[in-house]
């Protein structure tokens, strides 16, 4: 009983949070003159392989497989804590894009003229769950030791696929072009 | 066509006669200039121009780059290992230094993924260490 009201007190914040952020008014696109469309486009094909073989590089265990079987111990802990370095700044990368995808996202619904509160409601609850999912994995690796890493391609490849869903859905042209004020 | 041209010269008559990716990558990042990041060939432009030679070498940079920065670390291992043995008479002064310099962080080309430049920065590390282990190991025996 308790869990449902917590989650409902969440869900009206949350409802709250959104209805403040989209009625505020002001300076609207000009509030983020920083951000392009260029720089958050959903990636090819070929930089979809990139990204794949750079997770496994990162989260797999071929060459933690490699340093445990052929290494000294004091090898061993370079690159756990070399890893562990890597896994931290790829999460807070992947953070920050959707910090920057969710501004931009922002600026054009504040000067959108029809808006759809159910999708937005859906997009905030996306974002905060996974800026909740990446602090976890974080912590995870932060707190579980350098251990932790072996083996978290599966969760990153979900981490990494959860933000493109995200941004495509944020960031969709047509959602916005022909709905705008700004033309 | 001329890029094309250039860069099919500069890997038959230069790469080629190079001994593995690492020293291919330690030479091309060796012709950009440290203060404006411009590449530059005489032998290149003198066939070509200025303009395409800077293209040719950006681009075998790139290429030489992505074969070896996702690469797994045995690999990278075994290719700095082939560097030391081919291109050095003083393997232990290099490892010295790389280890204390870590010149090694100016491989990359411009431009590249800055995740994929920490972890190939990062790997380099690692297999450094790597190599300098055995290389005392063998110096023992």
């Amino acid at each position: 009983m308790s869990g449902t009201l917590t989650l409902l007190a969440i869900g009206f914040l949350l409802i709250a949070l959104l209805v403040y952020l989209l009625r505020r008014r002001g300076s609207e696109e000009a509030d983020v003159p920083w951000l392009r469309d260029e720089d958050l486009a959903i990636p090819s094909a070929h930089s979809e392989d990139h990204r794949k073989e750079q997770l496994d590089r990162i989260f797999g265990g071929e060459d933690w497989e490699f340093i445990r079987r052929s290494t000294s111990r004091r090898v061993q802990q370079l690159f756990l804590k070399e890893r562990k370095g890597i896994a931290l700044s790829w999460l807070s990368r992947l953070r920050s894009e959707a910090r920057t995808g969710m501004h931009l996202h922002v600026a054009r619904v504040r000067a959108s003229q029809e808006l759809a509160p159910l999708a937005e409601l859906r997009l905030a609850i996306d974002y905060y769950a996974f800026q909740a999912k990446c602090g976890l994995i974080a912590a995870i690796l932060l707190l579980g030791g350098p251990m932790a890493l072996r083996n978290m391609v599966g969760q990153a490849e979900s981490l990494s696929n959860n933000l493109r869903g995200m941004l495509e859905a944020a960031l969709k042209p047509e959602a916005f072009s022909q709905r705008t004020r700004i033309r | 066509m001329a890029v094309e041209d250039g860069l099919r010269d500069l890997r038959n008559r230069t790469l080629a006669k190079l001994d593995g990716d690492f020293a291919r990558l330690v030479y091309l990042a060796s012709t950009r200039d440290y203060n404006t990041g411009r590449y530059a060939h005489d032998g290149l432009s003198f066939r070509f121009t200025e303009s395409v030679a800077q293209k040719v070498l950006a681009e075998a940079h790139r290429e030489v780059f992505a074969s070896l920065a996702l690469s797994p670390l045995k690999i990278l291992v075994a290719q700095l290992e082939q560097y030391i043995r081919s291109g050095c008479a003083r393997p232990d002064e290099l490892l010295g230094s790389w280890h204390e310099l870590e010149p090694f962080r100016i491989l990359a080309p411009e431009h590249d993924d800055p995740i994929t430049v920490k972890l190939f920065v990062s790997n380099i590390r690692v297999a450094l260490a790597i190599v300098r282990e055995s290389w005392r190991a063998n110096q023992l025996l």
